[in-house]
């Protein structure tokens, strides 16, 4: 086929496919996947999610268990935000050889609900003693923990506010709330950052208040010895809303995640579709052609293929074999070639007859000419509909079997960050925000492929348009 | 002459079934054998130990004997045979059910036999995807055929467009959600599982069930009913475009008429294909659809067999549904055959 032809034959193909709606539709959403892939290094928040997914530690400063940030603009209660404080005022006082570091951190709190923590890190080498206070606008000082710090070069340490200083935020407590509220909660079941943040008064703990207003930390570090370091002081407020799509029990960004699983949908979709279907036609031509006892032969073999239940195959070759990805896609591959064969077959088989084959044959062609050069091109664009209608199933094939713990554990599919939210008890504890976005995401590009799909079956088999 | 087809494609079946349990064996035979090892060792522990216990024999006849006893299951279970006698072995076994001893999975009885354990959920996942498919249909056929009649419009455009919206849905998914909303929200059903525990006696126990199986039905009809209205659809629609409407309806026929009487009729070969066709890859695809419900059926005991990495539970429920499957297909052919009587007389395309 020479080059013009086949510009033609596109621009005439895309004047028919224009005139379907839904398939331009789905081309768009399509195109958006697309756009979301290119720009990913861009829109992700997190750079490293493809590598460090399941590293508990790349996510350990953000809140567990956050709702989406959109969810402000819909409740009357404002969540509040995570944020990040790096640029402490710095004061240093000496006392011989011991040097007294106080870093003064300025939170300006305008939410209804509580962030979830409050962590400080801090980076250096040596040992140093800290303190650290909590000063409200109300005037109330909290001494929220003093702790020694053993800090190594190059490593970061932590200071949670959450998990080191429940006892002093009970007692903080004790002075303003009534003995029969206090008895319900014992001193390690509290959230200290519900108390810190809450008006001081009866029901505070029950129901607080928020109490609005710029509250100091401050942390005092005592260095004795005079080769010991201290850089880069944060305070990390984890508030209860992070990111686009919230944060999972994990701590991890939903939003990376799902960014991160589109080039695998993608890729494990087109990639199964596009090689199990060519498989498809060129055996189903190559039968139709040579016919005789060597099509009945290839028909048995395509009858067993096609009586395979695909997704318990699936699941049992998965669990025995632990496959990569890539020899997902394979075994898919093999197992899903059957679906359009017998179409192709009976195309062929009147292809077959036309007189321009005969014509090609008395001229000599060799059989392998025949079939690549002469059928299989006109059969192709019929193809591409049902390629496009097998993508959605190798999607949801790859989910379901991620769902049951099988995927690939080196890679982020949607259907891992499903599996992760169904055994997290998403569904338990009504974190919608985890559960939803990668299914709606496997539904959407589903549903563009569909559109894709039906449009062109449109197209192509005339028959069934409208009048 | 329908009794030969009906003998042919039985017997077609049956090989095609045969093939792939060799096929299986043959590919999981490591796997296999490696648990059949580890239950023999565990076994013969077990022997050694009641025998040490009586105190009788001095340590080197006890190792001596466990040796024995090990030599003896390995030639019982043929693992000192060649290979490919092994995966034979193994095949034939398998297609005459017998399945062996699971590792860890018990039935409702506490037996650890893998048939029994299979036979106690197939009535289960049968009526699940059953009550599904019934519904499916019918509420395809009625929205088909309302399609059908005014393609293009409206009510036509939508219920395709919604067709394309569940398309690419896994069903598990919305059964998260469903559950999400109509369990822990506003709690109505209950949240999984085939009966309340204790279950009720007598006419309620049958209620009961009703009330556990209502939330699963609804979310598998409304992932599959579209997607059959719109198959529905366009066989339907392809048989209005024949003459033989159209003189119908110049004739003055009732439209009604028409479209129950003349276009379902010669629709309705490919309508039941396609019905059982996409119930057999709905319930082969939606297998993980139950576990989410725990409803206790086929599907579940994959998600329990995986997690629990039994071997031999999971290889019996995959023979056992490959037989289902090919069971399934083979009645489509005959039911085919039986509506259309053209299939069966030629026997080719």
């Amino acid at each position: 086929m020479k080059l013009k032809d086949l510009r033609g034959s596109i621009s005439e193909f895309w004047n028919e496919f224009r005139k379907v709606k839904s398939g331009l539709v789905g081309l768009g959403i399509f195109a958006f996947f697309l756009l979301l892939l290119i720009f990913e290094p861009v829109l992700a928040p997190f750079s490293e999610t493809n590598t460090r997914w399941r590293d508990i530690s790349y996510w350990d400063d953000n809140p567990q268990s956050a709702y989406p940030i959109w969810v402000n603009f819909f409740s009357a209660k404002k969540y509040a935000k995570s944020s990040v404080l790096k640029d402490p005022q710095v004061s240093e006082e000496a006392f011989g050889t011991n040097r007294m570091m106080t870093y003064t951190f300025e939170y300006d709190y305008q939410y209804d609900i509580a962030p979830s923590d409050l962590i400080l890190k801090i980076q250096g080498t040596g040992a140093a003693m800290m303190d650290l206070t909590f000063t409200r606008p109300d005037g109330e000082t909290v001494y929220l923990t003093s702790s020694n710090l053993k800090m190594v070069e190059g490593g970061v340490s932590r200071i949670s506010v959450d998990k080191g200083s429940k006892s002093e935020a009970y007692d903080f407590l004790g002075g303003f709330e009534s003995r029969d509220n206090m008895r319900k909660f014992q001193r390690s079941s509290i959230k200290p950052a519900a108390i810190l943040f809450a008006k001081a008064q009866e029901n505070m703990l029950i129901d607080p208040e928020p109490l609005k207003g710029k509250y100091t930390i401050q942390a005092a570090i005592l260095l004795q010895r005079p080769e010991d370091t201290i850089s880069n002081v944060e305070l990390v407020v984890p508030g209860r809303v992070f990111g686009l799509l919230g944060t999972d029990a994990f701590k991890r960004d939903l939003f990376s995640g799902v960014l991160a699983g589109i080039k695998w949908a993608l890729l494990i979709g087109l990639l199964t579709a596009i090689v199990s279907v060519m498989v498809g036609v060129i055996y189903g031509v190559i039968s139709a052609y040579l016919g005789g006892w060597k099509d009945s032969a290839m028909q048995r073999v395509f009858e067993v293929f096609n009586s395979i239940p695909l997704l318990p195959v699936l699941i049992v070759m998965s669990a025995v074999f632990k496959p990569s990805i890539w020899n997902l896609i394979l075994i898919m591959c093999i197992f899903y070639w059957t679906g359009s064969v017998k179409t192709v077959r009976s195309m062929g088989l009147q292809i077959k007859e036309e007189t321009f084959i005969e014509a090609t044959r008395a001229l000599g062609a060799s059989n392998f000419r025949i079939i690549f050069k002469h059928i299989i091109p006109l059969i192709i664009p019929y193809s591409f509909a049902s390629m496009a209608l097998f993508i959605p199933g190798a999607i949801v094939y790859e989910a379901s079997i991620s769902l049951l713990g099988l995927g690939d554990a080196t890679i982020v599919t949607w259907g891992q960050i499903l599996r992760d939210a169904y055994t997290g008890g998403a569904v338990i504890n009504g974190i919608w925000w985890w559960v939803i976005p990668p299914g709606l995401m496997i539904a959407i590009m589903g549903m563009s492929f569909a559109f894709i799909g039906f449009a062109l079956d449109k197209i192509l088999h005339p028959k069934l348009r409208t009048r | 002459m329908y009794w030969k087809y009906v003998i042919k494609r039985v017997i077609n079946g049956i090989v095609i079934y045969i093939i792939l349990i060799f096929i299986f064996s043959a590919l999981f035979n490591m796997q296999m054998e490696q648990t059949v090892r580890a239950q023999i060792d565990e076994v013969v522990k077990g022997e050694v130990m009641a025998q040490s216990t009586s105190g009788k024999w001095t340590p080197e006849q006890l190792m001596n004997w466990s040796k024995e006893r090990k030599v003896y299951y390995t030639e019982l279970y043929n693992l000192n045979k060649p290979v490919f006698e092994r995966i034979v072995t193994r095949a034939v076994d398998t297609i005459l059910f017998r399945y062996g001893k699971s590792t860890i999975i018990k039935s409702a009885f506490g037996e650890r036999d893998v048939v029994k354990i299979i036979f106690e959920t197939v009535p289960r996942t049968l009526l699940l995807f059953g009550t599904a498919a019934i519904i499916d249909v019918i509420l395809g056929i009625l929205i088909g055929i309302k399609k059908a009649q005014k393609p293009g419009k409206g009510f036509d455009k939508g219920t395709s467009i919604a067709t394309m919206i569940v398309f690419g849905m896994p069903s598990w998914w919305l059964g998260m959600l469903m559950i999400m909303f109509f369990v822990y929200i506003i709690k109505v059903f209950p949240s999984g599982g085939m009966h309340s525990t204790p279950p009720p006696a007598g006419f309620m126990y049958h209620l009961d069930t009703l009330w556990h199986l209502t939330l699963p039905v609804l979310t598998l009809v409304i992932i599959g009913f579209w997607g059959r209205a719109f198959l529905i659809r366009n066989i339907v629609l392809s048989v209005l475009q024949d003459d033989y409407i159209m003189s119908a309806r110049a004739r003055g026929i009732p439209e009604r008429k028409v479209l129950f009487g003349h276009a379902l009729r010669t629709a309705a070969p490919p309508i039941v294909t396609m019905a059982l066709l996409s119930l057999l890859v709905s319930v082969s695809g939606g297998i993980l659809f139950e576990s989410i419900f725990s409803w206790p059926g086929m599907g579940n005991l994959y998600w329990i067999s995986v997690e629990q990495s039994d071997i031999p539970v999971l290889m019996g429920d995959l023979s056992f549904s490959t037989g289902l499957y090919i069971c399934g297909l083979v009645i489509l052919d005959l039911i085919y055959g039986f509506l259309d009587p053209r299939i069966k007389v030629g026997g080719k395309a």
